[in-house]
């Protein structure tokens, strides 16, 4: 059994845009731009990155909501089977899709409000044909009460939920076909903050009684940190800082990183902060700037910055970024 | 133990039942709109008699009796005209007197015949719905009596009898070729708005091509090449086809939007994640979310096609004799002469208001009730 359950490599997801009458294409939306990075079995990975950044199009890419433009996919079962989810056709890709799932962001538009919750649950268990009539309720039952919900409420409809039980419906979803890996997709970015600790931890408890592996999204660092065991930071559709959390809150080693971490509040709000703030938005991914992606806004940047893109450099075990300065900078992580 | 911990997580408990489905919901919501429950009241009427139009009529529609033409309505009288209350109700019949000068027909109360009005009379013998046999009405004169409530026509038949007739070929295209209509815009909407791309493309000028025809002017080219030979059920399946291929459009656009927008909501995107077919996203997941709109647009393309098929066979390119329909019972009010000397010919109109209000209001009423879970 391989240690590996998946291994992105140099994925491309790019967006074309059209015009005119016949469509023609006159630009793309580099959405992802070569990123890679591997998911080790039961590991939590955190993806972070401000809005606009590509981490929602990674997460949707990998489940194959979107064609990737390039670059492979591997996805190891764990059972021997190895296979690039990337080049997979409609149809093959639907055996996979019981062992990768995915959690939605906004848990208002993310259930059908025609469906009661028990159709929203089983409605996995009926596409793959896994159960029916009375087995299915049961297997609804369990689900309900696995992310803490109670089963009675089986036949109501999702408006008649709060935003933090919806967040559960749709957990119990995704943990339908007992998938292996899920890639959660900011679910807990629409919830209140008490609200949000909830859903984070029983995420995190299931995490551990089913042996699941997660990819976490977050624009929220502070979010990611808890929950995760590795921390990627995305700018610009392009990872420029992979390490394990609590290296990478710690001991950044890109600018990006450090402006992110600076921004979490501390727990006590007596203590002065240094914000760091970052002028200005996201450049446009359509149309990149030269070199590093980051220097139009970085502080630290240089001439080289300018002209020459940094490639990833190992700098220490598991600690990857792509900074021409790595190293040499001293960054602030979290004071405590 | 481990159950136990869990319980503890469910946040709300108390007493959890069977819940309300949607269409308990927006039955709520409808009720409590006074027009569309009127418009309920008009819709349900017409409807009865459409499909029950003998029952309710008193002459027979079809009989030509000469010596009834032109009779003006009957009043159905509590006090006859000695001031006496009566009981049953008495309509008297019709006297037929000639202007000495000007030779004009004219009508006044005969009050030598006053025919007892009953409810549930036996009359002359029809079929329900065709099929079976039935001499029941719900009212009507007997024996010998005569009630026209409506007057007669020009061949002495009953008018409301003929209205009743009528508002059946009238309704029942209305809703035929508003089921097609819908069935087509509803399908090439949906399909439109999911796959995108060029079919989307092709589909939305073809629209535009439709919808850029002067309508009037194409209905009647469409209906007067119908030819003159056919019988009558190709005649009235095909101007129903005729309505509905014009009227399928405007939904479509609706559709398509909405279709267009709820495309890359979460709820779709995680049915595709699961691995859904198209097939089960549209049907489970568009169709319904798109039920109030297409629901809506039916109770509205009802009326634009009794209007419609009136006004087409008011021209006469419409519906034709033997088969009654609003609308050719509007061409016997043609002439100046009925509007200055019989001008109950003319009410048919009534009941082409009341179908396109009724309707109206009906569709008024669902559009604010067809979204319960509007609440965010």
């Amino acid at each position: 059994m391989s240690d590996t359950i998946l291994e992105v490599k140099d994925l491309k997801q790019h967006f074309p845009l059209r015009k005119g009458l016949f469509g023609k294409v006159y630009n793309y939306i580099k959405a992802v731009d070569g990123l890679s990075f591997s998911l080790t079995r039961n590991e939590v990975l955190g993806l972070v990155g401000e809005s606009g950044c590509g981490k929602t199009t990674v997460g949707r890419s990998i489940v194959r909501l979107y064609d990737p433009t390039g670059g492979e996919v591997w996805y190891d079962d764990g059972e021997g089977n190895r296979c690039d989810l990337a080049s997979l056709s409609k149809e093959g890709m639907k055996p996979y899709r019981r062992d990768i799932r995915m959690i939605f962001q906004d848990p208002f538009s993310s259930l059908n409000p025609r469906f009661t919750v028990k159709d929203v649950i089983a409605e996995p268990l009926v596409i793959h044909k896994v159960a029916k009539g009375a087995a299915l309720e049961e297997r609804v039952s369990d689900l309900m009460t696995e992310v803490g919900l109670d089963p009675n409420y089986m036949n109501r409809y999702p408006h008649e939920f709060s935003g933090g039980q919806r967040q559960r419906v749709g957990i119990a979803r995704t943990l339908a076909l007992r998938p292996k890996l899920i890639v959660a997709d900011e679910p807990v970015s629409a919830l209140d903050v008490s609200v949000q600790a909830q859903v984070l931890n029983l995420l995190s408890r299931l995490k551990d009684e089913l042996g699941l592996s997660l990819i976490f999204i977050a624009h929220d660092i502070s979010v990611v940190e808890h929950i995760s065991d590795r921390v990627a930071v995305m700018y610009l559709g392009r990872l420029v800082e992979i390490a394990p959390s609590e290296e990478l809150l710690r001991d950044p080693k890109h600018p990006y990183t450090e402006a992110l971490i600076s921004s979490i509040p501390p727990a006590d709000p007596d203590i002065k902060m240094a914000r760091i703030r970052l002028e200005g938005d996201v450049p446009s991914p359509t149309d990149q700037p030269s070199g590093c992606a980051f220097h139009s806004r970085c502080r630290y940047a240089k001439d080289i910055c300018k002209a020459e893109a940094p490639a990833p450099r190992e700098i220490g075990p598991e600690h990857r970024v792509r900074c021409h300065f790595a190293g040499e900078l001293s960054l602030r992580g979290i004071s405590d | 133990m481990r159950k136990k911990q869990r319980t503890n997580e469910i946040l709300y408990d108390n007493g959890a039942g069977e819940r309300e489905s949607y269409w308990s919901l927006v039955w709520r919501k409808y009720r409590r709109s006074g027009i569309a429950m009127l418009g309920s009241v008009i819709v349900t009427v017409l409807i009865l008699l459409a499909l029950f139009p003998e029952f309710f009529s008193t002459e027979d529609p079809v009989k030509l009796n000469m010596r009834h033409t032109y009779y003006p309505p009957q009043l159905i009288r509590l006090v006859d005209l000695d001031g006496k209350l009566r009981f049953p109700l008495v309509a008297y019949g019709v006297k037929q007197t000639l202007d000495p000068r000007t030779m004009i027909p004219k009508w006044g109360v005969d009050k030598g015949q006053p025919f007892k009005v009953r409810l549930f009379v036996h009359g002359y013998r029809y079929k329900i719905l065709g099929l079976v046999p039935c001499d029941l009405h719900l009212f009507g004169a007997n024996g010998d009596g005569y009630v026209y409530i409506l007057g007669a026509d020009k061949f002495g038949r009953d008018l409301w009898g003929r209205i009743c007739m009528g508002s059946r070929i009238t309704l029942s295209m209305a809703i035929f070729g508003t089921i097609i209509s819908i069935l087509l815009g509803s399908t090439l909407g949906i399909m439109s708005g999911y796959y995108g791309g060029w079919a989307d493309n092709l589909l939305q000028r073809f629209i535009e091509f439709v919808q850029s025809f002067p309508q009037l002017p194409l209905w009647m080219a469409l209906a007067a090449v119908i030819p003159r030979e056919w019988d009558q059920l190709s005649v009235f399946v095909m101007m129903s086809l005729i309505f509905a291929l014009m009227s399928w459009t405007l939904l479509a656009r609706e559709v398509r939007g909405k279709v267009l927008a709820m495309r890359e909501t979460e709820f779709v995107l995680a049915a595709k994640e699961m691995g859904a077919s198209d097939a089960r996203i549209i049907f489970k997941h568009l169709f319904p979310n798109n039920l109030s709109q297409i629901i809506v647009e039916l109770t509205l393309t009802v009326p634009s096609i009794v209007l419609a098929e009136s006004f087409l066979s008011f021209l006469g390119i419409g519906i034709q004799e033997p088969l009654v329909s609003w609308g050719t019972l509007m061409r016997d009010s043609q002439t100046i002469q009925t509007l200055g000397f019989h001008l109950w010919i003319t009410s048919p109109v009534i009941f082409i208001l009341l179908a396109v209000l009724g309707f109206n209001f009906v569709g008024d009423g669902l559009r604010d009730a067809a979204d319960p879970y509007s609440r965010h």
